[in-house]
């Protein structure tokens, strides 16, 4: 005879966030109705207002100490919780991330710093970014080099008691607007993957630096091409150790596993639609398939939501990848079926972008962006992969 | 956030996987296809273990508990009615039917039953003889009687709940059986699992029941954390999400099996067959998804967003 467990023996689960954060997010909420404007679609715009827009705004959530959370605040971050962090990100998403590319330092490349970083390197690079005063741009991903990353080329020839550094990066998001980049390179392309490559921090300023802007159904500023032509650099502007590289990447990452909070503008969106279509009828009058895709979507993005949480809950606890490889996994999906049930929703007006479009713009650059999900920073068989490796190890 | 189950719910489960694994498993599952009375070691296994003692209407912890018990049922497709049996009233099964073509499964045990539609409308109903089906091979049909004492929304949610906890057990025991499958099983000079078809298939399946299970925990703790008209449609949302996972998962299991997987003596064959009837009844899974459309349009379907004044804009 086995007994029960008896009532209440434990502390039992809780799904809870607890009262800072949930103050927080209406804290976040009001600051954006105050700081942007109505319809606001993101920094990447036509417009370089929107830029500048954003650049106002990340200096509004530094002053609040809002900008990095959860950086400890001996290098300028609010020390709050990574539930606390996790409002941020599903907030700042949710409303088109008015961060601008912030994303990028605040949540790796100041993370990597405080690991690997020099002191002096610390010293000079953390305050600007905990002031939201600085863009970064990441130069890994190249031509022949996109999935196969550790196979990069791009060349950084010793000279002197430093490099020249030569090659061409693309994708290369936010190039064109940023001040400084993390640059991988091959220091020895004679030694194995995991020894040939090197990080620098460079200035995009530097002599011998192009940026070619790509134009795509993305919208600007997403990609770009740098090319590299003996582009100088010293020992000092090593992130890590020389030959470091892809521990040191894969390493910093590992921040960014989780990826971005693409569930909360899914769930922001559509409840936006009902809203629009709930003014005049036209819910109950939407084809009942569509109806219950909604549900289901809705049903996902609960998953993606809890899935999300519990990779989060892991950077406290030590990170199993798979975990935030199937937070990934679900939610780049619902991205996209949300994107395709959006453009039904509008129906004939589904084409219709700009600010006289569906949600002001906001469907017609939702599933454009959307198709981008399952490629940007990872793709979909690179999260399936580390799935079934925790299931059935490696392959051979 | 605290999202790891309490040891003591695990270990609890781990003494009913134990218990209940001792009786044969998916083997005595089949074997109770043709020898009915057989079932009743199925209802002494879990009267070993306490199950009656369990007060799924009192707290989390027994709540979780009982979600474990009807889990690792799951995984051995035992043949009792235990969701049923857990959430008795006056000592009557209570069993959720759809009134227009009502069904129980294990209907034809000794004892007595309430029926009740997925609204709480209750029914006293008097099950009809065994009869021979291979999926849901123990549902009989129902006489509906006189209307029976209203059912709570709350215990048709934990109904649904503990069923998709059944749901869960089952679907890990037989995606489990197919990664060992996967593993040992040789074509072309090498396992089955080294081909990236195979691998990404299990990847698939794998994260839908990463993604069932948390809902599972995430709306047990709603229920108590948050009853009222929330926890009803949080309790369809995984009803729902179970259903739509299962046959995803089992589609896969089969596929990843090959001919061996249909043959009677297969595990996983059994699983899905004796799964059927928590995947059907009481409504399609069409049905569930439809009712929960007007929770979308209330709010009641909770997201980030759903309370008004959510969107900033
Ligand atoms: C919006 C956007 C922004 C980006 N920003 C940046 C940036 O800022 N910095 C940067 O460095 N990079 C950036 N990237 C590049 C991004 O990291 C790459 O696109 C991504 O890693 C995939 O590489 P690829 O495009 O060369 O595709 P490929 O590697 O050529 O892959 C093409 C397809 O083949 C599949 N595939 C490849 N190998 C395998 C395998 N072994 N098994 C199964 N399938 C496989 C892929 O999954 C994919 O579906 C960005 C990309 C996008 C779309």
């Amino acid at each position: 005879m086995t007994d029960p467990p008896p009532t209440d023996s434990e502390p039992p689960i809780d799904y809870d966030f607890g009262a800072a954060a949930a103050e927080l997010r209406l804290r976040l909420r009001a600051l954006i109705r105050e700081h942007l404007p109505a319809g606001f679609l993101g920094a990447f715009s036509d417009n370089p207002a929107d830029l500048a827009l954003t650049q106002e705004f990340c200096k509004v959530l530094a002053d609040e100490g809002l900008l990095c959370l959860s950086w400890p605040t001996e290098y300028g971050g609010g020390g709050g919780s990574v539930w606390e962090q996790t409002t941020v990100r599903e907030e700042m998403w949710a409303h088109h991330e008015p961060r601008g590319a912030q994303y990028m330092g605040v949540n790796w490349v100041g993370p990597a710093l405080m690991r690997h970083g020099t002191e002096e390197q610390r010293a000079m690079h953390l305050p600007p970014i905990a002031a939201g005063e600085v863009i970064w741009c990441q130069g890994f991903s190249e031509p022949e080099a996109g999935t196969d990353l550790a196979s990069l080329r791009t060349r950084a020839e010793p000279d002197g008691d430093g490099w020249l550094i030569t090659g061409q990066k693309v994708w290369t998001s936010y190039a064109q607007m940023a001040q400084w980049c993390v640059l991988a390179a091959t220091t020895d392309p004679q030694l194995p993957s995991a020894e040939r490559l090197t990080l620098f921090l460079v200035p995009m300023d530097r002599d011998g630096i192009e940026v070619r802007p790509i134009a795509s159904m993305l919208g600007p500023h997403h990609l770009n091409e740098v090319f590299l032509d003996k582009v100088r650099v010293g020992p000092q502007d090593v992130l890590g150790k020389v030959g470091s590289g892809w521990a040191v990447m894969r390493d910093a990452l590992a921040y960014e596993r989780v990826g971005i909070a693409r569930y909360a503008r899914c769930e922001s969106l559509l409840a936006r639609m009902l809203a629009v279509l709930d003014s005049d009828d036209s819910w109950d009058r939407l084809a009942p398939a569509l109806h219950t895709r909604w549900v289901r979507a809705l049903v996902d993005l609960r998953i993606a939501r809890l899935l999300a949480y519990r990779a989060v809950g892991e950077q406290i606890d030590g990170i199993d990848p798979a975990n935030a490889a199937a937070a990934r996994i679900v939610t780049t999906t619902c991205d996209q079926s949300v994107a395709e049930i959006l453009m039904e929703a509008a129906g004939a007006a589904a084409l219709d972008a700009g600010p006289t479009g569906p949600l002001a713009g906001a469907v017609d650059d939702h599933w454009r962006y959307a198709q981008a999900a399952t490629v940007a920073s990872g793709t979909i068989e690179v999260q399936r992969i580390l799935v079934a490796r925790s299931v059935l190890g490696a392959s051979r | 956030m605290r999202t790891t189950l309490p040891a003591d719910v695990v270990s609890y489960g781990d003494a009913a996987r134990s218990r209940l694994s001792r009786l044969g498993g998916a083997e005595f599952a089949l074997r109770c296809e043709t020898d009915r009375p057989l079932r009743d070691g199925a209802g002494e296994a879990l009267s070993d273990l306490g199950a009656s003692d369990l007060d799924v209407r009192s707290d989390l912890n027994q709540f979780l508990a009982a979600a474990q018990l009807c889990r690792v049922a799951g995984s051995v497709a035992l043949p009792w009615p235990l969701v049923e049996e857990l959430l008795a009233i006056d000592g009557a099964r209570l069993a959720l039917l759809d009134p227009m073509t009502p069904r129980i499964d294990h209907g034809d045990l000794a004892g007595s039953w309430v029926g009740s539609d997925l609204d709480g409308h209750a029914v006293a109903v008097r099950p009809g003889p065994p009869r021979t089906a291979k999926l849901g091979p123990f549902v009989v049909l129902a006489e509906l009687g006189e209307t029976a004492a209203r059912i709570s929304a709350a215990d048709v949610a934990r109904h649904q709940v503990l069923a998709s906890w059944r749901i869960l057990g089952t679907l890990e025991a037989a995606f489990g059986q197919v990664v060992e499958h996967v593993r040992a099983r040789t074509q072309f000079g090498q396992p089955l699992a080294e081909f990236q078809a195979v691998r990404f298939a299990i990847a698939d399946a794998n994260v839908a029941l990463r993604g069932l299970e948390e809902l599972a925990k995430f709306t047990s703790w709603r229920l108590a954390a948050a009853p009222g008209p929330r926890a009803a449609v949080d309790a369809t949302v995984l009803r729902l999400s179970a259903v739509d996972s299962a046959v995803r998962v089992l589609r896969t299991c089969h596929q990843m099996l090959g001919a061996v997987g249909f043959c009677n003596e297969h595990d996983v064959s059994v699983l899905d067959r004796h799964l059927q009837p928590l995947l059907r009844l009481p409504v399609s899974a069409e049905v569930l998804a439809a009712r929960l459309v007007p929770a979308v349009k209330s709010g009641d379907f909770e997201t980030l967003f759903s309370d008004a004044g959510g969107v900033a804009h």
